[in-house]
């Protein structure tokens, strides 16, 4: 790499008559083929031009957001005509939701700079014609439910018009703006659910905690509780079922440790019929066909997710469609109302893919646009997953990326704990595994305990054990590849954002023979600071993560001892430390009176605070710096040996 | 030539005296200058290095301060007497400048504390319990103040003054604005005389609640966990850390009015207040006249040292000096006396040339006997004059390596044959010897070895009484070197002039050489075996004779 540096560099002194020259030298740096070029930082975050593909009901139109000289414009594609029509030009505004509620009009949120939420809402027709604001009230949120028009005139949405911490149902008349209460919330109702006639027949209610199921047969009748289930315990409704009245699809792990696709008499609450399970694996989506009024298939993922088709017709359909997108992972990301056409998003490992519009009558595929046109594939590093035992006998699994074209062995590691709780590492494209695979790295992705996909008992089996055995857990992946001779026993560094970055500082404390240093981004360095991110009337929410991380009250020396801003003493070896200190989430404090004392004692340490950025050149300039920094931050103490 | 010699001696003589002079009354001054340089300094240092101290002796606050009191703001509002206690339990042992700390579990909320709490509005600052913890407080005076129970007074005012403090902040925040750390911190905390107070510092965006419960009451009830924790301090346990023992006999810390009447004139005193909730204690220094002297002294005896060596290296370097000026003179003296025997060398025939001429040129007539006469005495004391022109022309030509090395066979037998005919035919008295022994042939610049003959056999000659006039040359081959020896036995060298008759210009002061020798001749030896890679070494006993040595290279 270095030469072809030079012959580039070259390039701008020497002039046209040893041009050939450097052709030579160029030929020559190419065929040397084996290294790896390094490709710029911002190469692997590039987010698309083109976002959010929607089919109109009739599959007649296909939208888009389209992102050009920095400005974000909703199009509307005759597929017929190819007729391309700007909807709305957003000046300093963005969309980030909008849908088609008719085969004519599409609504959707501007977003104002500042503001967190979606709160104005606009229907525009499809010719770009007549945009009106929805929602007047400035202070209330509006939130579409179900993306259909009931007679012509009537959307389904829920609102905090009423009482700005409870989100009731109305009828808003998208004619004239006017809207009318469906369903009243009793105050802790957190999710509504219609049946697929647009009918509300189910609620959900949370109290943090516990999660209770409500149903009711028809839109006459009030709702009734029928299930109430534990937060550690997964049930998600997926649709009503159409031919067995009081039935819903329910993708559940009520009594066993992996989640099935089952049926749910609404009438009892009881499982009534099981249509998917296995003890090894856990089921994370199901899809409901409407045209055929048959769930298709449902999706469980082991190191990556896999099909199970529920339907034959379902499965010679997208056994077609894969066969015209092999070697590669397909989604559908939208369809028409007849199924007949299909916005198919495919992606891989080594890259984050493209979108495709899939007609299925003539089985013909379009290209729509590449995720990231700048990213190749044989440039970028296989994702490989790995499994190992912990030391007390819990089954890990991870996923371990190995750069291109060096052996794998010796190298330099970087471990990756992911962010949590109640998150996991998937397989697919990561832009940060793939940044630091092409910097050289080997990067260890682990499922520690605590990561969802694996079962109950797998997720309970982490709750306040944060800096106790989640920590081994991912000690133990190291360790593992030191075994296998694949990792450098001195050259092991651990990163990770938020949860990770909790993971990675506590080594430092904990474990610093095994990593040479440790970086955290955004990281959580204060269990106790964590929890004050909820807010305190929320008790029953904050009783969760008192179970989940720690009771401040009964368990306040663990949070201590598990908090690495306790502990600046004990670090051992070199820390970098990014934060946003204007970030909700965090207590800015902690990280900044955290590396004061690491300098006070000398120790090395680098610190680096992000900034918000509104506009794409400066959140490109500011990851650039961040990455930049962490790039030199790991060569410094992982490339010497 | 004496007074010139006298005078040049007069006059470096002086210059030196005058120079030493002033050397050592420089030395004097700077001792005396140096001597009150340190007393400045240390008078000084007892002044300035009073902060030093301060610091030092602070550190451990500075610390407690800026390090283990933010450590309250990780717990976010969590403490309870338990961990308090722990916490506490630490900051004891750590900072013994703890006397007693008073932990204030507290609560912000938008319901009024009837009297155990600060009210402004709907806005409340009230505390749950209170604990107090130290070393010499028994177990069951631990809850100063709980559920049902009155607070004291000063318990109650401790409280209710950062808590207003609190409550200033937070209605002045602009929450579009994070505050800076430093101001967060200064508004937390309290510092007053002997106690420090410490509220826990919230997120940004619980001050923003905060200031939203300052301006209406929330309808989810908020409430909020502060925790306050009051540190008793006590100044006296402060450890002072004098780390100029020397400078300072005793450092302790009395109240800023502590002024004592009875300081004499035998003592001097100094004094710094100590900062934050100290304020009201100061750090006093007392030292007597006589330590401070003993300092002085001690830091003056490096810097007089040096300047001592520095004197004696200025001394080393004048001699030395005036050395080499005295060796310059006698070199002098040498080149002067060469001129007047080179003088006298050319004035005879010169005069002898002048007397023939004028005779030639005053005669009428020239009978031919007349005429080969002075044809004779012309052309011989030209060959002279030639002989000797010769003869400097050669010296700086071999001095200055002008001339290149010839190399020849030289059959040695021969050569000493031919030089002692030679001599025996101009000097009839002379009586010559030689013996050569196991070689016949060597290499060498016949021309160059000639004049070395010539140069020592004529020396043995002019140096021998006229009875004793004798020399025997010895040639010998010893292992790949050919060695010459003569030998006379003439007057010899005295011991004391052997190092000096290689020298140029250099002459014995006797009757033998008065005859026009312009002392080049052993000088000129010496460079010619040194340009032949030789060596020539002497060995004399006066009255008895000398011997030359020469050792040149075989097979050059």
């Amino acid at each position: 790499m270095p030469n072809r540096v030079v012959y580039f560099c070259d390039m701008m002194v020497v002039v046209k008559k040893y041009l050939w020259l450097l052709l030579v030298g160029i030929f020559f740096a190419c065929n040397t083929g084996k290294k790896v070029a390094l490709i710029p930082v911002n190469d692997f975050f590039k987010t698309q031009d083109r976002a959010i593909y929607r089919l109109s009901p009739d599959g007649k139109y296909l939208s888009y957001l389209k992102l050009q000289d920095k400005q974000q414009s909703l199009v509307v594609e005759d597929l017929e005509t190819h007729q391309e029509t700007k909807l709305s030009k957003l000046e300093e505004r963005n969309i980030s939701y909008y849908c088609w509620v008719s085969n004519d009009e599409l609504i959707y949120y501007k977003d104002k700079d500042g503001g967190r939420f979606q709160t104005d809402l606009y229907i525009v027709s499809r010719d770009g014609k007549e945009e009106r604001l929805l929602n007047a009230n400035e202070k209330s949120k509006i939130r579409v439910l179900e993306d259909q028009l009931i007679d012509d005139k009537y959307l389904l949405v829920t609102s905090n018009k009423r009482d700005s911490t409870v989100f009731d149902v109305y009828r808003l008349n998208v004619r004239n703006g006017n809207m009318n209460v469906v369903a009243k919330n009793p105050g802790n109702f957190t999710n509504w659910l219609t049946d697929n006639n647009g009918k509300l027949r189910m609620a959900i209610s949370s109290d943090g905690v516990d999660e209770s199921f409500w149903y009711r047969e028809n839109e006459t009748k009030p709702f009734k509780k029928i299930i109430t289930n534990n937060f550690k315990t997964t049930l998600f409704p997926v649709a009503f079922s159409e031919s067995k009245p009081n039935t819903i699809y329910a993708i559940s792990n009520v009594n066993r440790d992996k989640s099935a696709l089952v049926e749910i008499n609404c009438l009892t609450g009881k499982e009534a019929n099981v249509l998917f399970a296995n003890d090894t694996l856990n089921v994370v989506e199901a899809q409901y066909s409407k045209q055929r009024r048959k769930m298709d298939f449902v999706v469980y993922e082991t190191w990556k997710k896999e099909k199970h088709y529920l339907d034959e017709e379902a499965k010679a359909l997208f056994e077609k469609l894969d066969k015209l997108l092999p070697k590669t992972e397909l989604r559908i990301i939208h369809r028409d109302r007849k199924e007949k056409r299909f916005v198919v998003r495919t992606f891989t490992d080594r890259s984050p893919g493209s979108y495709y519009l899939y007609f299925v009558d003539n089985n013909y595929l379009k290209k729509l646009s590449d995720l990231n046109s700048s990213i190749k594939e044989e440039e970028m590093c296989e994702m490989k997953p790995i499994s190992y035992m912990s030391p007390d006998g819990f089954k890990i699994n991870g996923y371990l990326t190995l750069p291109l074209h060096i052996e794998p062995k010796n190298l330099p590691v970087v471990v990756m704990p992911h962010n949590g709780p109640g998150q996991r590492n998937v397989w697919g494209y990561n832009a940060d595994v793939q940044f630091l695979a092409n910097r050289g790295y080997a990067v260890l992705q682990v499922n520690y305990r605590g990561s969802t996909g694996y079962g109950k008992e797998f997720y309970a089996a982490g709750f306040k054990e944060w800096g106790l055995k989640i920590q081994q857990d991912v000690d133990a992946g190291a360790q593992w590849l030191i075994d296998k001779k694949i990792a450098d026993p001195k050259r092991i560094a651990i990163y990770g954002n938020g949860f990770g970055g909790f993971i990675a500082i506590n080594s430092a404390i904990t474990s610093p023979t095994l990593y040479r240093c440790a970086g955290s981004s955004s990281g959580v360095l204060n269990l106790f600071s964590y929890l004050k991110t909820i807010p305190p009337f929320l008790t029953s929410n904050l009783q969760m993560f008192y179970e989940i991380v720690g009771n401040p009250d009964k368990d306040s020396e663990y949070m201590r001892q598990a908090s690495p801003v306790f502990h600046a003493d004990k670090v051992k070896i070199p820390v970098f430390i990014t934060q946003n200190p204007k970030d909700p989430r965090i207590n800015g404090n902690d990280a900044v009176q955290f590396v004061k004392e690491l300098k006070k004692l000398n120790l090395s340490v680098t610190y680096l605070e992000k900034e918000d950025n509104k506009s794409p050149v400066n959140r490109e300039e500011a990851r650039q710096k961040s990455y930049t920094a962490l790039e030199v931050f790991l060569q410094d103490n992982l490339k010497k040996r | 030539m004496d007074s010139i010699k006298e005078s040049g001696y007069r006059k470096n003589f002086s210059l030196i005296v005058t120079f030493i002079g002033l050397i050592s009354a420089l030395f004097v001054l700077s001792l005396f200058l140096a001597f009150n340089f340190s007393k400045k300094k240390i008078e000084g240092d007892f002044i300035s290095a009073k902060t030093n101290v301060l610091e030092e002796s602070i550190k451990p606050y500075n610390d407690f301060f800026l390090n283990k009191l933010p450590e309250i703001s990780y717990y976010n509002g969590y403490l309870d007497s338990v961990t308090a206690s722990k916490f506490v339990d630490t900051v004891l042992l750590k900072y013994p400048f703890v006397k007693k700390v008073v932990f204030y579990d507290a609560e912000i909320r938008n319901v009024r504390y009837e009297d155990n709490g600060l009210n402004v509005g709907d806005f409340s600052i009230g505390m749950k319990n209170v604990y107090q913890f130290g070393s010499y407080i028994p177990d069951d005076s631990v809850k100063i103040f709980g559920l049902n129970s009155i607070p004291n007074n000063t318990t109650l005012e401790n409280f209710n003054e950062l808590a207003l403090k609190l409550y200033t902040f937070v209605q002045k925040l602009d929450t579009t604005k994070m505050p800076s750390q430093e101001d967060l911190f200064s508004n937390f905390t309290n510092i007053k005389p002997n106690r420090i107070d410490y509220f826990n510092i919230p997120r940004f965006e619980d001050l923003k609640i905060y200031k939203k419960m300052i301006r209406e009451k929330l309808n989810s009830q908020p409430v909020y966990q502060q925790d306050m924790l009051s540190f008793e301090l006590d100044p006296l346990k402060i450890k002072i850390k004098n780390n100029r023992p020397l400078l300072y006999q005793s450092v302790r810390i009395e109240p800023v009015t502590y002024d004592p009447l009875d300081t004499s004139s035998e003592y001097i005193t100094g004094e710094i207040t100590l900062g934050g909730p100290f304020s009201a204690y100061k750090l006093y220094f007392i030292s007597s006249k006589s330590f401070v002297k003993k300092e002085i002294l001690s830091y003056f005896f490096p810097i007089a040292a040096l300047i001592l060596v520095f004197y004696a290296l200025l001394l080393l370097v004048a001699f030395l000096i005036y050395r080499n000026l005295n060796i310059n003179h006698k070199m002098f003296r040498l080149q002067y006396d060469f001129l007047t025997n080179l003088t006298h060398e050319f004035k005879t025939p010169v005069s002898v040339i002048k007397i023939a001429g004028n005779n030639i040129k005053s005669a009428t007539s020239l009978s031919e006997k007349e005429q080969k006469l002075y044809g004779k005495i012309l052309d011989e004391e030209a060959d002279k004059l030639n002989g000797l022109m010769n003869k400097l022309l050669a010296f700086t030509q071999i001095e200055n390596k002008a001339i290149k090395l010839n190399q020849d066979e030289v059959d040695i037998v021969d050569f000493i044959e031919s030089t002692i005919d030679a001599y025996q035919l101009k000097y009839p008295d002379f009586q010559l010897s030689y013996e050569v022994t196991d070689f016949k042939h060597f290499i060498t610049d016949p021309v160059l070895l000639g004049s070395l003959f010539d140069n020592l056999v004529e020396n043995a000659y002019k140096y021998s009484p006229p009875n004793q006039k004798q020399l025997h040359i010895t040639a010998r081959l010893i292992k790949d070197k050919v060695v010459l020896r003569f030998k006379d036995a003439g007057i010899g060298i005295p011991a004391s002039e052997i190092n000096n008759i290689f020298k140029k210009f250099y002459r014995i002061q006797n009757q033998y050489n008065q005859a026009g020798s312009v002392g080049l001749g052993l000088a000129f030896c010496k460079e010619l075996v040194n340009f032949m890679k030789g060596e020539i070494t002497v060995r004399s006993v006066v009255d008895k004779g000398t011997e030359f040595k020469i050792v040149l290279p075989y097979n050059s």
